[in-house]
């Protein structure tokens, strides 16, 4: 019985390695390559748009020591509704407003995701930056322009990148979702893989998932070591904790 | 807790005197028929239990005893609840039944129903009259589309082989009702298959935003009328009969003899499928309440004054 199990294993993995073998499965509207693109554009976009809407005003809002907790905590809200529950409520709005299924009900879901934990680090993140050093620039000479530009952003820079890259790779994993509203992705296999009962499909779609968010993880990783002050690098495993 | 038990006591008095007062009413009403009271259960949506309560409302007015237990459930807890006697009446689809019960459910809805009283019999079910209303996969186009390219019937698309889009359930490629069928049984061939959900609203929106053309709903859902789409006939037969028919224990035929049936059966050659899309539309769409569409549907019919 043991070996028939471990049998039913190993056959299952030769199925999937079948699977992504058979180059029918590579190509055309339903292939792992434009599923790929589907999923790197909404993900690419939506990671964009919520670095710039979140990440500037936290950090004026934090240099002007505005808002403060409160502003953290209503952020913060919108990290505790599901992924799910979002793009489901945003397929009618989408709707209404003509932007139709699919993409928008997706990326918007995305962007709710993905701003609050930006929002929150790169606010905590200027906060934290050393009083004293603060004071210490603008007895320098500093105007406030500089000491928000060159002080206070690079000192809170691994914190804020950090904060982008989780960020980056919670919305490569809950892009899947978008399958549900009709869009694209990489969801689609595992959607209509699970529709037809077929595991391998399932298996084979989750693996692709799992790899970009890993490709996204370390390629976000590689661009924060490049453009982080190397004196602060140290500050940034200490990072780690604070994001996840 | 009191305020409700105290109403209870107040409604079983009202049924109580309710019940006297239509056994002492007189002839024309109909007057109360001695025998079994009749439990009439459903499936839990919005459709079935609209059927059901239809169902109540004639044997009702015909003066049976009737008890509803509607909303039950899926056919895995209704169908041996019907069988174990826990329920007697319960409208039910034939090609779906039919599955559930291990036959093969054709498109042909005679076929479909003679086999599926074979099938329940020995379980003590009757099988009465089907409907002609159908709730079955039917392919839906808007107005616009139908109007544009000329389209009453599913075989109409092959002249618009590779231009069309199609949107449907994810497993649609998958399946001889969907994809497969319309490319086998009618030769279609699609730009794209587009995933989207069962029947539901992401599905009405792709065909609204013409993201899609050509798209799978049922066909007694009422956004086809909310909607101004247009049902393409299946004029090849590719769907499996779903004809409504009610399903009775064997007991309660024998108990009240013909007559019975012939309530039902009454009403069943009423129901065709524009019929009850249309009040799929107002339950469901316009928010009617299901007692009250039912009432002025029997009485539209002539089932009741």
């Amino acid at each position: 019985m043991v070996d028939e199990e471990g049998g039913g294993m190993i056959e299952f993995f030769g199925e999937v390695a079948a699977w992504f073998g058979d180059s029918a499965n590579w190509f055309g509207t339903s292939g792992i390559l434009n599923r790929l693109r589907e999923h790197i554009q909404i993900t690419a976009a939506a990671t964009a748009v919520s670095t710039i809407m979140a990440i500037p005003p936290a950090v004026w809002l934090a240099h002007r020591r505005i808002g403060g907790t409160l502003v953290v905590a209503v952020v913060n809200i919108g990290r505790a509704i599901p992924s799910f529950a979002i793009v489901v409520l945003f397929l009618p709005i989408s709707i209404r407003l003509g932007l139709g299924i699919g993409f928008w009900p997706t990326f918007l879901a995305l962007l709710f995701l993905a701003i609050p934990p930006m929002f929150t680090n790169a606010y905590t993140g200027v906060a934290g930056v050393d009083p004293d050093l603060v004071e210490a620039s603008r007895g320098m000479g500093m105007t406030d322009r500089e000491v928000l530009l060159k002080v206070e952003t690079p000192m809170a820079s691994p914190v804020i990148l950090a904060a982008v890259r989780v960020a980056a790779v919670q919305v490569v994993a809950t892009a899947t979702l978008g399958a549900l509203v009709g869009w694209g992705g990489l969801g689609r296999f595992i959607v209509d893989g699970f529709a037809v009962r077929d595991s391998v499909v399932v298996f084979a779609g989750a693996l692709l998932v799992a790899s970009l968010a890993i490709v996204t993880e370390v390629a976000l990783g590689a661009v924060e070591r490049r453009v982080v002050p190397s004196t602060l690098r140290s500050r940034s495993e200490h990072v780690e904790s604070i994001v996840a | 807790m009191r305020t409700h038990a105290r109403r209870t006591i107040a409604g079983a008095a009202i049924a109580a005197f309710a019940l006297i007062a239509a056994a002492c009413g007189s002839g024309d009403d109909g007057g109360a028929i001695e025998g079994p009271t009749i439990t009439i259960g459903s499936a839990n949506f919005s459709e079935n239990a609209l059927v059901a309560e239809i169902y109540a409302q004639a044997l009702e007015a015909e003066g049976y005893q009737v008890e509803r237990k509607l909303n039950i459930g899926s056919r895995e807890i209704y169908a041996p609840a019907l069988e174990a006697g826990e329920l007697d009446l319960i409208p039910e689809y034939i090609g779906t039944m039919l599955t559930y019960l291990g036959g093969t459910a054709s498109p042909d809805s005679a076929e479909t129903h003679a086999a599926l009283q074979v099938a329940w019999e020995s379980a003590g079910i009757d099988v009465l009259d089907y409907a002609p209303a159908q709730d079955k996969n039917g392919f839906v186009v808007t107005k616009a589309t139908a109007d544009e390219l000329g389209l009453t019937k599913v075989s109409d698309l092959a002249a618009h082989n590779g231009t069309l889009v199609l949107g449907g359930p994810p497993e649609c490629p998958e399946r001889e009702f969907c994809l497969k069928g319309l490319e086998d049984v009618y030769g279609l061939s699609f730009t794209e298959f587009r995933p989207l959900d069962v029947g539901g609203p992401i599905t009405v929106a792709a065909l609204e935003g013409d993201e899609i053309q050509v798209g799978l709903l049922f066909t007694s859902d009422g956004t086809i009328i909310a909607k101004d789409f247009v049902l393409l006939e299946d004029d090849k037969a590719l769907q499996p009969a779903e004809n409504l028919a009610p399903a009775v224990r064997a007991e309660i035929i024998e108990a009240y003899g013909d007559k019975f049936a012939e309530t039902l059966q009454q009403v069943s050659s009423k129901l065709t499928t524009p019929e009850l899309t249309a009040m799929n539309k107002f339950v469901g769409i316009d928010g009617k309440d299901p007692e009250a569409v039912a009432a002025e549907w029997l009485k539209a019919i002539g089932v009741t004054e």
